[in-house]
């Protein structure tokens, strides 16, 4: 294979808020992303999967340098994207880019879909024409499934679904080599969830981009990545190829949340909900559990998962894994 | 966008206008004549001839439903008749030397405002929780909290009395009169916006769009100026309807103390001599000026805001 | 934690700045700003200031009050618009500095046997600043559009007495049945319909004054303003900005246009006191029209020199309603109301302006006039208290049941802390449950008018002209000028008594007796009687303190200011020979200066009302400034 595009390495956000009064006055830090490491080649779909608040989102916008990490580095071509500057981070936005969980809200309501597609041209290429702008911005529009006439209309007048063609038309516009897609579709109706994935897939082979996925659910991953990697309180669990994930998760959490999938044959419902124990809440994230983040919640427990952390380690078939039992447990479906 | 939508709203608000103010002239008219006393009353009781005589030439002799059509015709032809007190003036006349004096002072003051306030709001927002922001915010509190009859003293006597800098009050147009009453009166107006500002501008900049503003890689500036800057000024513009009509309408505190020649003064002397005409014409003046912003606040809303627009539309 | 912060930023800061506050409060309250000294004053033989000490710009600014309503001379009312009328204007007489009638328009005039009739004799050489001759007819112009009833003139008061005024105010005779004739082009009569001493100061007034009929012809209504305005004074209207200025200049073509030093004279209407000490202290006036009371001690501290006190024609007082109970009958509990005051800790405590405790309705020094004292003036405030309770007793109340009143007064500092001086002596001697009731000027004007649900009410009166009448006249339930009395106290014969008698004393006399009566029934409870008060530059000299508080500005000159290296050798003032160094400490230009430049042979030998009109039947061709004390009109509250 050829070398990686995206190298993260050890990366961590941490948020600290403030508790008590004036005087009394406490730190307390949330790890949201807590030493993630994986990598990216060009032309590659990497889904990444967790429950809400497992730092997935965080984490997409730590690599894009929207949030500043802690710890660790981003290297995007060899280049460490945390250690840039401002001005140079910025530049960068040409490569990667990103596209939103929320379409409507994430548009500016008081520009037109043109406006808001061509921005970025404008932004980086001051010198670019009217005209040559005003065609790309028809050309994307027409690629993401808009009408060009649309060009004048603002982001009210369209539904959600079109709201979110425009948010990848924008996200695309500067021919970006790597998009981030923060849940795309999680707020969007399931019919419309896949038109947007397949969109993205037929635009990922046509311009060969490569691709982070995010999403709370494994099913919306399945058909569109290459390997994914799967969250659990800003730590990874385990990163592996589709297909393999798929028919035999390596940890419980993957198997947990394969299992709370919503399956539309009521009858596989009604046997998936008797057999469904990823109960109880995510422990406090400002206090996690100790060894295992997961053993809370995890019917394969040992006493060995209270007192250690397990690594993140590579099984034999390449995919990594960070459990102390992924070896005697078989998961598969 | 639709330039015929507009119109048409705006043909619909001035119409508008009609009933409103007629309704506001009859209150008015009503309400002032039942306070009890009258124009001519004082100290010292005039003798009944000289009384009657000035009741005659005023028509004060006349039925109160008669003297309220007279005055009804009367200002259909944009007269508000002769000041009962200012004998020397009619009521046009002052409201014409009134107004502008009141509406530079308080436009200069809106201004100032505006541009002060926005400012150190959106500085204190994008320093959010910093000690800039705390003390921009303390110092905004206080000039929210200190009137402005202890602030302008305070001005005068230093500016004006110790130092010599500025004229201590009067009026004749120049822009060192206009210094003290104008900074007096914004004060407390920035320190307004400044809150407002900073309120919204931190709202708005948790919003989504903003977040892909950045997304896209606009500089941080043109997030701001681009993205963040229309919606955050949103409150703020509906807060400067009023607060405009507010201001530049006179604020009797400052013309007195400034001892300037503005509307506010004539509003509130009118009221207190029952001066009927001074006080007719200056409400209606008042109501036309409110109404008026309001109408333009509207319009830069729909500016500024296109779902707005839309809605008028369908 | 972020609420906190900023309270607590907030509440550190305004420590700061009340520690600030305290800091440098010794500091804040001692003026900082620089004030010019004047040279010494040095007058000539003449009496007029000597050249040298005259600044070069003779330019006064004089704060106004309140916006002058008017500059139409007959609808004048208000102190503002007179002050400004009398520089524009000059009625057939005027006054001098120190507030007494002389000559004006007319150079000298007869007064007939009967007191009813006014010959008056114009000088020939007076003009219109427009040029035109200044002749009798304009006066007859003038008092006649006063008093049609079209003009609507409210200080048409000041005509009364003149024959036929109330008839044609009323609009039952034309206005040229008017009490006045025309004897040739400089002579001019008046008839009055009774004796009235005060006459010739009513013709100070603006009231009286005369227009000129072109300039009123050809504008109208608007002849008063600015550009349009034709007058007679020693100045003429330059310019009026409402609310802004109104701006006099010198008129070259007044009689005595070459003894009036100040050439421009700026009126600044200021409504606000503090901001009239304000604008003085920071040069941009050179007269205020009065002080704040709150200012007072601090200003008497730090600008001895500028503040002028001065006794005023004005009583303040508070009347009891006769109409309702529990006044009506029940002269006991008045008399005691009114002797448990402490005048002295009202004037000296409360108001701290000087004003003069009094216990009569006339207040001292009006026209020569000794007010009736009655004999509790003369006891101690403990005295005082002891029969107020004796009466207060024997008017059927104790502390088991004690007397509830109301005193009513309308919105005003000042008269707050009297009324609330007042209630708590009451309480403290009698056990009077007083209560407060403060309202808005008119809606206060209206209830004490109606008499009904009024108990007690402040009042004051700031007489029209110069004799005690003006106060007394208020009483008289005929009249009704105030609406104050709601029954005749036995004054109005006396008072119709005195508005026939001719001769003075026996008048002075019968106005004794009508306060006698009026104090005995112990209808008002008098508090003090007023003073004006007011911050005058150094620099502006010539005028006068008068209890008329009139100051016309043609006899003010601005002196000098004192150059800084010339303050060190105090000898250099006089280097010039012919200089008669003089310094005075009060301004006193020659007494009689508007006199004396009447010809002499038209004054005859006189004889003085006051000493020989008591005979009745002698044709008294008087000199005005020998003749009458008599002072005009001054306007109230």
């Amino acid at each position: 294979m050829s070398n990686p595009v995206l190298r993260v390495q050890d990366l961590a956000v941490n948020f600290c808020s403030h508790t008590g009064g004036f005087l009394r006055r406490k730190e307390r830090v949330l790890r949201a992303v807590n030493g993630i490491s994986f990598e990216l080649h060009a032309s590659e779909t990497l889904g990444i999967v967790g429950e809400s608040g497992s730092g997935k989102s965080t984490l997409a916008r730590a690599i894009l340098g929207l949030i500043k990490p802690s710890r660790g580095r981003v290297m995007w071509l060899g280049e460490n994207l945390t250690e840039l500057e401002e001005e140079a981070l910025r530049q960068k936005r040409k490569e990667i880019q990103i596209v939103f969980q929320d379409p409507v809200a994430s548009l500016n309501p008081r520009m037109t879909a043109g406006d808001i597609i061509s921005e970025p041209l404008w932004t980086f290429y001051p010198n670019m024409a009217g005209l040559q702008v005003e065609e790309r911005t028809r050309g994307m529009m027409k690629m993401v499934g808009l009408l060009p006439n649309q060009i004048n209309r603002y982001p009210h007048e369209f539904s959600g679904g079109q709201c979110q063609r425009i948010g990848i038309a924008r996200a695309l516009v500067l021919n970006p080599r790597l998009v981030i897609c923060d849940e795309p579709v999680s707020a969007l109706d399931v019919s419309i969830q896949a038109q947007i994935i397949n969109l993205l897939k037929d635009l990922q082979k046509k311009l060969g981009l490569a691709l982070i996925f995010v999403a709370h659910d494994l099913s919306v991953v399945k058909h569109i990545s290459d390997r994914v990697m799967v969250m659990y309180m800003g730590c990874s669990m385990e990163v592996s190829q589709r297909d393999a994930l798929y028919r035999r998760p390596l940890h419980p959490y993957t198997s947990a949340l394969m299992k709370s999938v919503p399956i539309p044959d009521p009858k596989l419902a009604a046997k998936a909900r008797q057999d469904r124990w990823l109960t109880g809440d995510m422990p406090s994230p400002y206090n996690p559990p100790r060894g295992c983040i997961f053993h809370t919640r995890c019917p394969y427990k040992v006493k060995r998962c209270e007192a250690d952390v397990p690594a993140l380690r590579r099984m034999e078939n390449g995919d990594w894994v960070a459990c102390h039992r992924a070896e005697d447990l078989d998961l598969s479906i | 966008m639709n330039q015929e939508g507009i119109l048409r709203h705006s043909a619909t608000r001035l119409l508008g206008l009609i009933p409103t103010l007629l309704v506001l002239i009859t209150i008015a008219f009503f309400l002032i004549r039942m306070a009890p006393g009258g124009p001519f009353d004082s100290e010292k009781v005039l003798p009944p001839e000289i009384r009657a005589n000035l009741d005659a030439k005023y028509h004060l002799d006349e039925p109160l439903m008669q003297q309220y059509f007279r005055y009804l015709g009367q200002i259909i032809t944009l007269d508000f008749g002769p000041s009962f007190q200012y004998k020397d003036w009619t009521v046009n006349e002052l409201i014409a030397r009134g107004f502008p004096v009141s509406l530079t002072v308080g436009g200069l003051a809106m201004l100032l405002a505006f541009l002060v306030g926005t400012s150190i709001g959106i500085t204190a927002a994008l320093r959010q929780n910093t000690a800039m922001d705390y003390s921009i915010m303390g110092v905004a509190m206080l000039g929210i909290s200190i009137p402005n009859f202890v602030v302008a003293p305070l001005l005068i006597l230093v500016l004006a009395v110790y130092q010599g800098w500025l004229p201590a009050g009067g009026w004749d147009w120049s822009i060192q009169r206009m210094i003290l009453p104008v900074v007096t009166l914004a004060l407390p107006v920035i320190a307004y916006i400044a809150r407002l500002t900073r309120g919204s501008m931190i709202e708005v900049l948790h919003s989504n769009y903003i977040r892909t503003a950045r997304a896209k890689g606009l500089p941080g500036h043109l997030v701001i100026r681009r993205h963040a800057l229309k919606p955050a000024l949103l409150p703020v513009i509906s807060f400067m309807g009023p607060a405009t009509a507010g201001l530049i309408t006179g604020s009797v505190v400052i013309e007195r103390i400034y001892s300037i020649p503005g509307l506010g003064s004539y509003f509130v002397q009118g009221a207190l001599n029952r001066d009927y005409t001074l006080v007719m014409g200056v409400v209606i003046f008042y109501g036309v000026i409110i109404i008026l912003l309001n109408f333009i606040v509207d319009l830069l809303y729909a500016w500024m805001n296109p779902k707005i627009r839309y809605d008028e539309v369908q | 934690m972020t609420i906190a912060l900023p309270i607590r930023i907030l509440l550190a800061s305004s420590f700061l700045l009340l520690a600030a506050c305290g800091d440098s409060g010794s500091d804040f309250s001692r003026p900082r700003e620089t004030r010019n000294q004047p040279v010494e004053l040095v007058l000539l033989e003449d009496g007029r200031p000597h050249p040298a000490v005259l600044a070069e710009e003779q330019l006064v600014r004089r704060g106004n009050g309140e916006e002058p309503q008017t500059l139409d001379p007959h609808l004048a009312e208000g102190v503002p618009s007179t002050h400004i009328l009398r520089d524009l204007f000059e009625g057939l007489t005027t006054e001098s500095p120190d507030g007494d009638v002389i000559p004006g328009a007319a150079a000298r005039w007869n007064i007939s046997r009967d007191a009813r009739t006014y010959t008056f004799y114009l000088r020939r050489d007076s003009r219109w600043s427009n040029g035109d001759p200044l002749i009798a007819e304009d006066f007859v112009y003038g008092l006649r559009r006063s008093a049609n009833p079209e003009t609507a003139s409210n200080s048409a008061v000041m005509l009364l007495p003149i024959q036929n005024a109330r008839e044609v105010l009323a609009g039952e005779l034309p206005a040229e049945e008017l009490g006045i004739s025309l004897l040739d082009e400089f002579t001019l009569q008046i008839t009055l319909t009774g004796p009235t001493p005060y006459f010739l100061g009513m013709l100070t007034h603006p009231a009286t004054y005369p227009v000129n009929r072109r300039n009123v012809e050809e504008f109208g209504d608007q002849f008063s303003r600015p550009g349009k305005l034709v007058s007679n004074g020693a100045f003429v209207l330059k310019s009026w900005k409402p609310r802004v200025s109104i701006e006099l200049e010198k008129n070259p073509l007044f009689r005595e246009a070459d003894q009036t030093l100040i050439e421009r004279v700026v009126y600044l209407p200021i409504e606000e006191l503090s901001t009239e000490v304000t604008q003085f202290r920071s040069g941009g006036l050179d007269w205020t029209n009065e002080v704040p009371n709150n200012q007072f001690k601090w200003l008497q501290r730090y600008y001895p020199d500028e503040l002028i006190i001065s006794p005023w024609m004005g009583s303040y007082f508070f009347g009891f309603n006769l109409a309702t109970e529990p006044f009506v009958e029940n002269p006991e509990l008045r008399q005691a109301l009114i002797l448990a005051i402490d005048r002295q800790v009202i004037t000296e405590k409360v108001t701290q302006f000087g004003e003069q405790p009094s216990f009569a309705l006339v207040p001292r020094g009006i026209d020569g006039y000794v007010p009736f004292s009655p004999e509790y003036a003369d006891w101690t405030q403990e005295q005082r208290n002891e029969e107020a309770r004796r009466l207060y007793e024997l008017a059927g109340y104790s502390s088991d049941e004690p007397l509830r009143v109301e005193i009513r007064y309308n919105s005003s500092e000042n008269h707050k802390k009297i009324a609330l001086a007042i209630a708590s002596m009451w309480k403290q001697v009698l056990g009077v449950n007083a209560s407060l009731v403060n309202e808005e000027f008119r809606v206060f004007l209206q209830n004490r008018a109606q008499k009904a649900i009024t108990q007690v009410f402040r009042a004051g009166w700031i007489s029209d002209y110069n004799d005690p009448y003006s106060f007394l006249e208020i009483f008289r339930t005929g009249r009704r000028r105030t609406k104050l009395s709601s029954r005749n106290c036995g004054c109005d014969a006396i008072l119709d008594e005195v508005g026939t008698e001719r001769v003075r004393a026996r008048r002075e006399r019968l106005m004794f007796e009508a306060e006698r009566v009026l104090l005995s029934d112990f209808v008002i409870i008098p508090i003090y009687t007023y003073v004006t008060k007011r911050l005058v530059d150094q620099h502006l000299r010539g005028w006068q303190n008068n209890v008329m508080d009139h100051h016309l500005t043609r006899y003010m000159f601005m002196l000098k200011t004192r150059e800084p290296e010339a303050e060190v050798p105090a000898a250099k003032v006089e280097p010039e020979p012919e200089l008669v160094p003089e310094p005075e400490l009060v301004p006193e230009p020659e007494p009689q200066q508007g006199v004396n430049d009447v010809p002499s042979s038209e004054i005859s030998d006189d004889e003085d009302m006051d000493v020989d009109g008591t005979s009745g039947e002698i044709q008294a061709e008087v000199e005005a400034e020998q003749a009458t004390r008599t002072r005009k009109e001054g306007k109230g509250l």
